[in-house]
């Protein structure tokens, strides 16, 4: 690509203005976060311009608020089922996808991701008519698991199955020459070579979970998650303390994303270390 | 050792341990994994589809579902004008929000393949989904920082004494919703241009303009056309979406920025269960419909079996 030398006197004049273009895009993509951070230490009780101090008193607020509280234990609870369900599921699935002498497999894989391709809406409508007028349960955090789950599982599937398909066959060949039963090819070669796939499929329904917004709304009935909370405080405008709620997460999610980067390196590194010590 | 086998990809499916597989494990036991998954898919995905269709051919008689197949509830919904303008507008919305999307993911997904040093594409690229692992929520809530009535544009309209009072123009209507589905949305463009682009050979590039082709004609007549597999990727992963939206235009929009998704919101939240039905069903039709369309224009190999 570097060396693509144009031949256009207005050459450096293109690479400017695609330069330009770039920087507009990230300014345009980070500007309404780094506003939110900004708003969460405004001194300004409603929350938007103009500046008045800085304030750490809407966090104190946050932490002090037994709702937000509440709020948050039903998101873990629900993204902690929510992530057990789609992993066992999905990577169950990923198997026989992958591998069973399967007749319209390309048909299956699409039918698989098809709730990821639906609106979300169409499933939390749907599920609410299925939990309430022919099931007749109580809207719960259980039923918002299920509803989650059935949005979640796809992913864990898709990745799941790209590993098993990316991995040489002749490593479970040997085993199998080896002595190895089913169960412990399983156990010593497949697991181990497609943990990394389950552990990305885990994080991914994990993250997707604590995010969900528009299925929960409908299953979760009398209970809030975060994302619900925060939708019923900010339906009517802004408040610092969603503000500062928000940075929070903010926060909270690239801790996510920095271990989801950071742990396969230091796996592969504890591996390395784990060999060398045994050689 | 085992770290060359792992890495050697691309290997064909495993139809392994040959003989002792098939013997074994033979028949329906190779699909058993499926099961957990077709309970979940199928008790709690397609009987719910299934329902929402039969819903919106039933109707409600003093507030009780009755199973007499009509299509009544098809018939109300293109009797009331604003439903039908809803239902158009929900499409326009979902169209320019996707073109100006792509209008601007492509100059994007060129600037980072072609000027930007290999090494360094990587870092930029999560520069652009980052804001995408952030609350999905909060990334359009942000938005009325900017965009309210004592949100950014206006302090600074007010301040370089262009308006003299608060405008709400900015937010609440239309052109809040696209602006605000462009951000939600981008970052799906952005990658997929950007896959599709990455792999374009510049040499094409290279030797159109050895004949004299202005770059941009290079870029119209050579790169585009071979990009098409990832510009419809792109629209299927913006448009199809966007058709569905219920949270951006409730927050930004009010009410002129409505779109189809709040119409079936209100429906169920006012217990309109089969009315409701019948309009998440459209959706759902019009999605099918684009999804084979889009499909077929990117003819689709068996991934696992290549």
């Amino acid at each position: 690509m570097r060396d693509v030398e144009v031949v256009s006197k207005h050459a450096r004049l293109a690479r400017f203005s695609f330069g330009s273009w770039a920087v507009l895009v990230y300014v345009f993509l980070f500007a309404p976060i780094v506003l939110l951070v900004a708003f969460s230490f405004n001194a300004n009780k409603y929350g938007t311009f103009p500046f008045t101090g800085w304030t750490l008193h809407w966090y104190g607020q946050v932490f002090g608020d037994y709702q937000i509280k509440d709020a948050l234990t039903t998101t873990l609870k629900v993204a902690a089922e929510v992530t057990l369900i789609s992993t066992v599921v999905g990577t169950a699935a990923a198997f026989p996808l992958v591998r069973s002498n399967l007749p319209f497999r390309n048909g299956v894989r699409i039918g698989m991701t098809l709730p990821i391709m639906i609106p979300g809406l169409l499933i939390g409508v749907s599920l609410l008519v299925l939990m309430t007028s022919v099931f007749h349960f109580t809207l719960s955090p259980q039923t918002a698991v299920i509803g989650q789950s059935v949005y979640t599982t796809p992913f864990v599937v898709l990745l799941v199955a790209a590993r098993l398909q990316g991995f040489d066959p002749s490593l479970e060949r040997a085993a199998s020459d080896l002595g190895a039963n089913t169960v412990n090819r399983l156990r010593h070669v497949v697991l181990p070579l497609i943990m990394p796939a389950i552990f990305a499929g885990a994080l991914f329904a994990f993250t997707l979970s604590l995010d969900e917004f528009i299925i929960t709304l409908f299953l979760i009935g009398a209970h809030n998650t975060l994302p619900i909370y925060i939708y019923t405080q900010v339906k009517f405008g802004i408040t610092p303390e969603v503000n500062a709620l928000a940075s929070l997460l903010l926060a909270g999610s690239l801790v996510l994303i920095a271990v989801a980067f950071a742990l396969p390196l230091a796996v592969r590194k504890m591996r390395f270390a784990f060999r060398a010590r045994k050689a | 050792m085992d770290q060359d086998l792992t890495t050697s990809s691309a290997a064909p499916p495993v139809d392994l341990p040959a003989g002792r597989r098939t013997s074994r494990v033979a028949g329906l036991g190779q699909y058993a994994g499926f099961i957990p998954a077709l309970i979940l898919y199928g008790v709690f995905f397609l009987v719910p589809l299934g329902l929402i269709v039969a819903y919106s051919f039933w109707t409600v008689v003093d507030y009780n579902v009755v199973h007499d197949w009509t299509l009544d509830n098809y018939h109300y919904f293109f009797s009331v004008p604003t439903y039908v303008r809803t239902m158009w507008a929900t499409l326009w919305v979902s169209f320019a929000a996707t073109a100006i999307t792509l209008l601007i993911a492509f100059p994007f997904a060129y600037w980072l393949v072609r000027y930007v040093r290999r090494s360094l594409q990587g870092f930029f690229l999560i520069l652009v989904v980052l804001p995408f692992w952030t609350s999905y929520l909060l990334r359009v809530y942000s938005w009325i920082n900017i965009l309210g009535e004592k949100g950014a544009i206006n302090r600074f309209l007010l301040w370089t004494g262009v308006i003299d009072k608060p405008a709400s123009f900015f937010l609440y209507d239309r052109p809040a919703v696209i602006l605000v589905l462009v951000y939600l949305y981008f970052p799906f463009a952005a990658l997929t241009l950007y896959a599709s682009l990455e792999r374009f050979d510049w040499n094409q590039f290279k030797a159109a303009m050895d004949l004299g082709a202005p770059p941009r004609t290079a870029i119209t007549r050579i790169m585009i056309p071979q990009m098409k597999a990832g510009i419809v990727t792109a629209v299927i992963f913006v448009f199809i979406p966007i058709l569905g939206e219920y949270l951006a235009p409730q927050l930004v929009g009010g009410a002129r920025g409505v779109m189809i998704g709040n119409l079936i919101v209100n429906f169920f939240s006012g217990a309109q269960y089969t009315r409701g039905a019948a309009a998440a069903l459209l959706i759902a039709v019009l999605i099918v419909i684009l999804l084979v369309i889009f499909r077929k224009s990117l003819d689709v190999k068996d991934p696992y079996r290549a």
